[in-house]
């Protein structure tokens, strides 16, 4: 069986100086002059500081040094290898919290080239395996557009990572994205950043701020929802029906009642948006995916697989670990008793069908007799 | 580490040479059990698979936790006796075993350890002791 692994974090290990040397002097310059580059990429403010002081799983700690998810050669032993992984794809979370808010839209542009450029040249080669979600500049649609198609044909380039605004992905700014992306042939890449319920132009959490990391990693979810439901009542995706997406690390669980709610608010309001020539839930299954970490526990598992199979719809999974971080899942302990068809599909199927075969690095699929 | 083809009792070192508050770790087949000294004199041996999702739970932190207090107010206790697994962060007694505070009564495989009067570390690896009540 293949299995794809659809989100994993890279740790660009020494933060802003790895990737400076991809940026013009006057970049250099800008961000030595401001003072930044002895900054962690990770803006968190106390309240949300995870309460062991470990975001990352300590375990994953490289041998020859650096927080786990740094080494790429390391990454490839200890998950690929130690999992039987056949394609990762790989996000970066540091590139994503400066594109959504922590950096100005032009500082943005420049850095999301540059940690582009930086994994390319840097992590790709290191194994066939490693795939890139390339990061583009949400707060600029135009430059966005531009790397996608500067990028796009990269070999190992699999997928255009959004970072979040706190703009619905609804809303036609995001047009020239989704029209470079349909263009280059790329799935659109959804996940927090980790700028959310942080920053201002970043997405805000509804009912006002979360007081702790545990209220906010449980909260975390409206933001899938309110931006899948954005995409199919905007009419976003009858208007790009090639257009893919993976809403990642956003959980799943609840799209089950919030399928079955749009559903009837479609049905009995139709005529305010007559562009939905199907149901909601027909456009979510032909053009959305979610990734499967963290997989919830709920006391009886039976509920889970029952919801999985009779409500959700295995089509709709693509399994992920969120490597190297503290919940992440792995293939032997990631729903164990989906039947041997539902693995293949959630395991693999799906997120080859998302990609595409040649994206993930992939051969050419065996035949069926050979 | 010492790895002996044999589950019986497995001598770790001596007690005196055995670091506080970390692991040291024997093997016995397949079973890769840690032993650790605490500040309070007792050693404790445990296998380092989390019975959650088989996690190497002794990589986690051992300090003390914040035991269940009034809304507002934080009361740390238990200092040095809980392992915090380094995934999702599931909270063991070193001293029993089992999963802290949340009622889900999970627990580590422990074993029974001896110190002869040589000073030296025993740990009885054929098998898990077996719980109170079980």
């Amino acid at each position: 069986m293949e299995i794809i692994d659809t989100d994993v974090h890279p740790i660009v290990r020494d933060g802003l100086r790895s990737v400076i040397p991809y940026m013009s002097e006057a970049w250099r310059k800008r961000l030595e002059t401001k003072g930044v580059l002895t900054i962690p990429s990770n803006h968190l403010p106390l309240r949300y500081e995870h309460p062991s002081g470990h975001v990352i799983r300590v375990d994953a700690q490289p041998p020859g040094g650096g927080v786990g998810g740094s080494d790429p050669a390391f990454m490839v032993e200890h998950l690929i290898e130690g999992s039987g992984l056949s394609a990762v794809v790989m996000n970066s979370l540091q590139a994503a919290q400066f594109a959504a808010a922590v950096a100005g839209p032009e500082e943005s542009v420049a850095l999301c080239s540059a940690f582009n450029d930086f994994f390319i040249a840097e992590w790709l080669p290191v194994d066939p395996r490693l795939r890139l979600a390339i990061t583009v500049p949400t707060q600029d649609p135009a430059a966005a557009a531009a790397e996608v198609r500067r990028l796009g044909g990269v070999d190992g380039v699999c997928a255009v990572a959004m970072p979040l605004i706190n703009i619905r992905m609804g809303a036609r700014y995001y047009h020239p994205i989704y029209e470079a992306a349909v263009e280059m042939g790329l799935p659109v890449f959804m996940h927090v950043s980790g700028a959310d319920y942080v920053y201002q132009g970043a997405p805000q959490p509804a009912g006002g701020l979360p007081e702790s990391y545990a209220e906010r990693y449980v909260t975390m979810p409206q933001i899938g929802a309110a931006n899948l439901t954005s995409l199919i009542f905007s009419g976003t995706l009858e208007r790009f029906p090639t257009l893919k997406f993976l809403f990642a690390e956003f959980g799943f669980t609840w799209v089950v009642p919030q399928m079955w709610r749009m559903d009837d608010a479609w049905r009995a309001l139709r005529l305010e948006t007559p562009w939905l020539k199907r149901a909601p839930s027909e456009y979510l299954h032909r053009q959305v995916k979610f990734s499967t970490q963290a997989v919830e526990a709920p006391p009886d598992m039976s509920s889970l697989y029952r919801l999985i199979e009779d409500d959700l719809g295995d089509d709709l999974l693509t399994f992920s670990t969120d490597y190297p971080h503290w919940d992440n899942d792995l293939p032997h302990n990631t729903l164990p008793r989906l039947s041997k068809e539902a693995k293949a599909r959630v395991f693999g199927g799906n997120a080859i069908e998302l990609f595409g075969r040649e994206r993930l690095g992939l051969a050419a699929a065996p035949l069926v007799n050979a | 580490m010492p790895e002996v083809a044999d589950a019986q009792r497995v001598a770790v070192g001596a007690l005196d040479d055995l670091p506080l508050k970390e692991f040291r770790y024997i093997s016995v087949g397949r079973v890769e059990i840690g032993v650790i000294r605490l500040p309070d004199g007792s050693v404790h041996a445990v296998r380092n698979v989390c019975p959650h999702k088989g996690a190497p739970v002794c990589r986690g932190d051992v300090s003390g936790t914040m035991v269940p207090s009034a809304p507002g107010e934080l009361s740390y206790g238990l200092e040095d006796t809980v392992l915090r697994c380094p995934w999702h962060g599931f909270e063991f007694s070193l001293q029993s075993g089992e999963e802290l505070f949340t009622g889900h009564g999970l627990r580590l495989a422990r074993y029974a350890v001896t110190v002869d009067d040589d000073g030296v570390v025993y740990v009885d690896a054929r098998r898990p002791i077996r719980p109170a009540g079980d």
